[in-house]
């Protein structure tokens, strides 16, 4: 037990056997503490109030944030990083704004109430936000300190 | 100092860190770690030497941009000014708002220049002993250093330990330099070659600490603060003679604030905690801490800076990231090819100095920025967070794709980190071990073939030497703790919820 055959061509396995059994070891602690505590307590091993997302989680904005963040690297491999930045932050901009400010944005030019539509306001921000962070970035990584860019 | 030739650029760095790291302290949400992480890739562009004083800013700025929310509307702008509100709230809502702000960034900068002092002197006497340590050694002090990250970070020591070991073994994936074998990757295809180095720390440290903060925050409908921050009508100014007889207060709670610093994994709101209890402990008064005491103010905005100082001795002397923070910055010198640990200093001289230099003027920085523009400053806490968070992305993504000079696994990596991370979180995995577990996994595994190929295979050789059989000693001590610890706290809940009932 206090002894490892040392073989030189299966040296990268050792370590990783080892952790592999350290977590296993680990996770059976864990689940053994889980039981003793819901014997102690009587409550159910599955805690039946467990929600993996918050009551009333914010859909448009949690699964458009994964869906554009997915998106974006194809993006960018496709039509490269400038362009794709700027589409892609004024998405974001809209998504983590309210998408509701779109439906302002048409109001505001149907009722031709223009920058006094908060709707309107919002999104034209968005567009000169993703517009200056993206070309700014570019500048300042890209061509001042050539850092290598997508 | 001599041996450093001090630029102008220096300087700029350390004002840019600073103010951005403010910015990230005081909006809740955004810490110190998401900053340093964010700004990394911005460093390739410099010199170590010249990155130190941006990162250590950053660092600096982060830790104390925490106490203008925590002050202003009770709410933390970083877990490490969790105490500060405590007294700096009711402070402000009697009108003493400017007043409080001032204390606390006076004591952030005391705290700031103590824990300085002592990594100064601690850490190369620390350091010289370390020189001395074998790859036993070197093995079991990470292994101290992975317990005792979850030992005593309050919560769950097991998942602790576990996210830990999580983290080793992600990071042994890919090839193993001593006999060029590949391990827990794909044998064939584009991902074989894309993974043959395993994953990248910088992506996985962008996913954990900015994607993931983003993901949580879009989960909860991402709510624009609106803080009601009014400091143009005072009752009472901020006069340095507020701070007299705080002498010993400034003295404990920056050195408490230190020795937390140091101990890998505590983090700044134990050291605000204790801080804060000892500030009570010792008090004349204290049934005054928590109404608006200057006391209180001081304990825990001095611990919370004197972390910063401590948490670099034990990385710059045994090469342990005392913190998520301190982590990170691990990765700023693995990206210029530095190693820290026991040489770190007596091979790099003059970057140790930069070190001492960079805290130094950080905390100057940091004073002047926030003391005397203070109302302008606490302006910031109103940012809208909907209209940063899309720059963080872009930065996250320009930061993960230059890690490899340019590599779309790694933009992958980050995505996958951050999203996964963020639902094992949920069922109770951390990512400060993960992250420590992540950095020192590839040493864990080194020192121990080391270790067992000189023993023959034999692991009696981890027992065989006096250091090792202490830090075996000191693993074995911070597992009862914890033990003891989750004992105590779960009889105390248990009455609690009898009383209750």
């Amino acid at each position: 037990m206090f002894h490892i055959d040392f073989k030189f061509s299966q040296a990268h396995l050792i370590v990783p056997r080892i952790i592999g059994w350290v977590l296993a070891i680990l996770l059976v602690a864990i689940l053994v503490r889980r039981i003793i505590r819901c014997i102690k307590t009587k409550e159910p091993f599955f805690n039946k109030d467990f929600r993996l997302l918050v009551k009333g989680w914010d859909k448009v904005r949690l699964i458009g944030y994964l869906v554009l963040l997915c998106l974006y690297p194809l993006a960018m491999q496709a039509i490269h990083f400038l362009p794709a930045s700027i589409i892609f932050m004024f998405l974001f901009n809209v998504i983590f704004n309210g998408v509701e400010q779109v439906k302002g944005f048409v109001e505001g030019i149907k009722t031709k109430e223009g920058w006094s539509n908060p709707g309107f306001r919002s999104i034209i921000i968005s567009l000169i936000v993703s517009v200056v962070s993206s070309v700014l970035i570019w500048l300042i990584f890209g061509t001042l300190f050539k850092i290598t860019l997508p | 100092m001599g041996g450093i030739t001090f630029q102008f650029q220096y300087l700029l760095m350390s004002l840019l860190g600073v103010g951005v790291g403010i910015i990230f302290g005081a909006l809740p949400g955004m810490t110190a770690t998401m900053a340093i992480a964010i700004f990394l890739p911005l460093t390739y562009a410099y010199d170590l030497n010249t990155s130190l004083y941006l990162l250590l800013g950053l660092y600096v700025g982060g830790i104390s941009g925490g106490l203008i929310p925590a002050i202003l509307v009770n709410i933390p702008g970083t877990p490490s000014s969790i105490c500060t509100g405590f007294d700096g709230h009711p402070m402000a809502m009697r009108g003493e708002g400017e007043r409080a702000l001032k204390i606390g960034i006076t004591a952030s900068f005391i705290g700031g220049m103590v824990s300085l002092v002592f990594l100064w002197f601690f850490t190369p006497p620390l350091a010289k002993f370390a020189i001395n340590f074998g790859a036993v050694e070197k093995f079991l002090i990470i292994l101290f250093a992975m317990t005792i990250i979850a030992a005593l970070s309050k919560g769950d020591m097991l998942m602790g330990i576990f996210s830990g070991f999580v983290g080793v073994l992600i990071s042994l994936m890919g090839n193993f330099a001593y006999n060029g074998m590949n391990r827990m990757i794909p044998t064939s295809g584009i991902l074989k070659l894309r993974m043959r180095n395993g994953f990248s720390l910088l992506p996985v440290m962008i996913g954990l600490f900015a994607l993931m903060q983003i993901f949580q925050e879009a989960e909860t409908g991402m709510k624009e603060n609106d803080f009601k921050t009014n400091l143009d009508t005072q009752t009472r100014k901020f006069k340095f003679s507020d701070l007299k007889g705080q002498g010993i207060n400034f003295i404990r709670s920056a050195i408490i604030g230190t020795f937390v610093g140091v101990l890998p994994g505590v983090g700044g709101s134990a050291a605000s905690l204790l801080s804060y209890s000892q500030a009570k402990n010792f008090s004349k008064h204290p049934e005054e801490l928590g109404k608006g005491s200057v006391e209180g103010l001081v304990a825990s905005e001095c611990a919370n800076n004197g972390l910063t100082g401590g948490a670099l001795i034990p990385l710059l002397s045994l090469g342990i990231p005392g913190d998520s923070t301190t982590a990170v910055l691990v990765g700023a010198f693995l990206l210029q090819g530095v190693t820290v640990g026991p040489l770190f200093i007596s091979q790099n001289p003059i970057l140790w100095k930069s070190i001492l230099l960079g805290l130094f003027i950080a905390n100057i920085f940091m004073f002047l920025l926030m003391f005397y523009p203070i109302k302008w400053i606490s302006k910031v806490i109103n940012l809208p967070k909907g209209r940063l968070y899309p720059v963080i992305i872009l930065l996250c993504v320009v930061g993960s794709y230059s890690a490899n000079n340019g590599n779309m696994f790694d933009v992958w990596s980050m995505i996958l980190f951050g999203f996964g991370f963020y639902i094992l979180n949920k069922f109770g995995m951390t990512t400060a071990p993960f992250l420590i577990g992540f950095i020192l996994g590839k040493n864990l595994e080194e020192y121990f073939i080391d270790a067992i190929q000189g023993s023959g295979g034999s692991l009696g050789i981890f027992f065989s030497s006096t250091i090792g059989n202490v830090i075996w000693v000191l693993i074995a001590a911070s597992i009862f703790y914890s033990v003891w610890d989750a004992t105590k706290e779960s009889r105390k809940a248990r009455k609690a919820a009898k009383a209750a009932k």
